[in-house]
């Protein structure tokens, strides 16, 4: 079945099929989150709020619209007043603890373990904006045209901010490697 | 080259985005260009990077958070369809007479109530299994596993008494795409059920013109007949006349223009 079907059972009542898209998607949503605030506590908060808006918000699904944009469009607008109710700003200061969740693995070398933290620094660096195009499309191998949906912009667009975002994360990533 | 533009090839050379020419143009770049060549390497390692990163797991308090959740929300829902289902009657008694009328009228209006809320929720009940019943054969129509799961599907919209927009849509696609000719016809019968709805008229006339399975194509031709639908004339010429299209069915498609003229 469809994600877009079993949305139309939702709102049509059936809530219970909620608990299929809760599986489907929140380990997306939850990674697209944390890697956006570089804090995964925070991120389990809002992949939270995500699913509440879905069941809560059910009735304004419209018929035919991808479930996949609707539910990442929460999740940009659940971020984004996370931020505006804390009446803070998203800081781009990582503390690497916040993100490490990894059960240490001794197999796992000291080096990707280092390249990982330096990745997720310089990514902090970026505009919001420009941090949530190289998640979609890089990390969460997302096409243009479904990004486009999501950011109600034109594919052509995407693609040059994508360009734009990558070139300006490699300034940092190598500024950073260099301290 | 403008470094921009220089960056952005580089990444669609990675990507292996590059037509042929633009490729051989890169790397004769790479070649020449050591600038060019030091933005690649850090390139390659960025978005190196990127790939061999892990995805992260979200902790259990997360799932059990949601159930909790959802639990709430079923219950909140169900409260809701309860509400405002009182009905509150309260009589003044000034005189026996009035009293008795009152109470007469009170067994009167909660009998009426009482068979109005009754036929609500049966028809409540009959749509939730109408909805489920829609959600069933969607699925089956659904099953790229099973075409005899397909078949039953279509079957089940054939024995259904409308079609919304959604039935329509799924049956169209199955009659046009299904890898087995006898689930597409299924569809098509199906379709033809309900060809008194505009919508779906315009999707059969519309299949006509992109049909390639002969199967197909006649009975599609047929049921244009059968629904006297003179819109479909100026296909049916086309297809008489298209060197493609098999004999057989070119003589189905003379026949019709003929009937329908």
């Amino acid at each position: 079945m469809t994600d877009e079907m079993i949305m139309e059972a939702v709102k049509n009542g059936d809530l219970q099929q909620a608990s299929l898209l809760f599986e489907r998607y929140h380990k997306r949503i939850f990674n697209f989150l944390a890697r956006l605030a570089s804090d995964r506590e925070l991120a389990e908060d809002l992949t939270q709020n995500v699913f509440l808006r879905m069941m809560k918000y059910r009735g304004s699904y419209k018929e035919g619209l991808k479930f996949q944009s609707w539910i990442y469009q929460m999740a940009r607008n659940a971020f984004s007043d996370h931020y505006r109710a804390q009446g803070t700003r998203y800081s781009n200061f990582v503390d690497v603890e916040k993100i490490s969740d990894r059960v240490q693995d001794p197999q796992e070398s000291e080096e990707q373990e280092q390249r990982e933290k330096l990745l997720q620094r310089s990514l902090a660096l970026l505009d919001t904006d420009q941090r949530e195009l190289l998640v979609l499309t890089r990390f969460q191998h997302m096409k243009y045209e479904e990004v486009a949906v999501i950011m109600e912009t034109t594919v052509a667009n995407i693609k040059v901010k994508v360009h734009r975002a990558i070139a300006k994360l490699r300034e940092h990533y190598f500024q950073l490697e260099k301290t | 080259m403008e470094p921009d533009k220089l960056e952005g090839l580089l990444i669609d050379y990675i990507d292996g985005k590059l037509s042929t020419a633009d490729r051989q143009q890169m790397e004769l770049e790479l070649a020449q260009n050591h600038e060019a060549n030091r933005l690649y390497v850090q390139l390659r390692e960025i978005l190196d990077a990127i790939s061999k990163s892990d995805e992260w797991e979200p902790g259990k308090k997360l799932r059990e958070n949601f159930e909790k959740t959802l639990r709430a929300e079923i219950a909140a829902a169900r409260n809701a369809g309860l509400g405002n289902k009182q009905v509150s009657f309260q009589p003044v008694f000034f005189r026996a007479a009035a009293a008795v009328a009152l109470v007469m009228v009170g067994i009167a209006i909660g009998f009426w109530i009482n068979k109005n809320q009754q036929r609500e929720e049966d028809l409540l009940a009959l749509k939730k299994e109408v909805e489920a019943t829609k959600l069933i054969m969607m699925s089956m129509l659904d099953n790229r596993q099973s075409a005899s799961q397909r078949m039953m599907g279509a079957t089940v919209a054939f024995k259904m008494e409308k079609a919304d927009d959604q039935i329509v849509q799924a049956l169209t696609k199955t009659m046009n795409e299904d890898p087995n000719t006898n689930v597409r016809l299924a569809a098509l019968e199906a379709l033809g059920k309900f060809h008194q709805q505009e919508h779906v008229r315009k999707a059969l006339i519309a299949s006509l013109a992109t049909q390639k399975d002969p199967v197909i194509q006649i009975a599609l031709i047929r049921l244009m007949v059968e629904m006297k639908e003179k819109q479909a004339v100026k296909e049916l010429l086309r297809i008489s006349t298209d060197d493609e299209v098999i004999p057989a069915v070119k003589d189905e498609a003379h026949a019709g223009i003929l009937k329908l003229s």
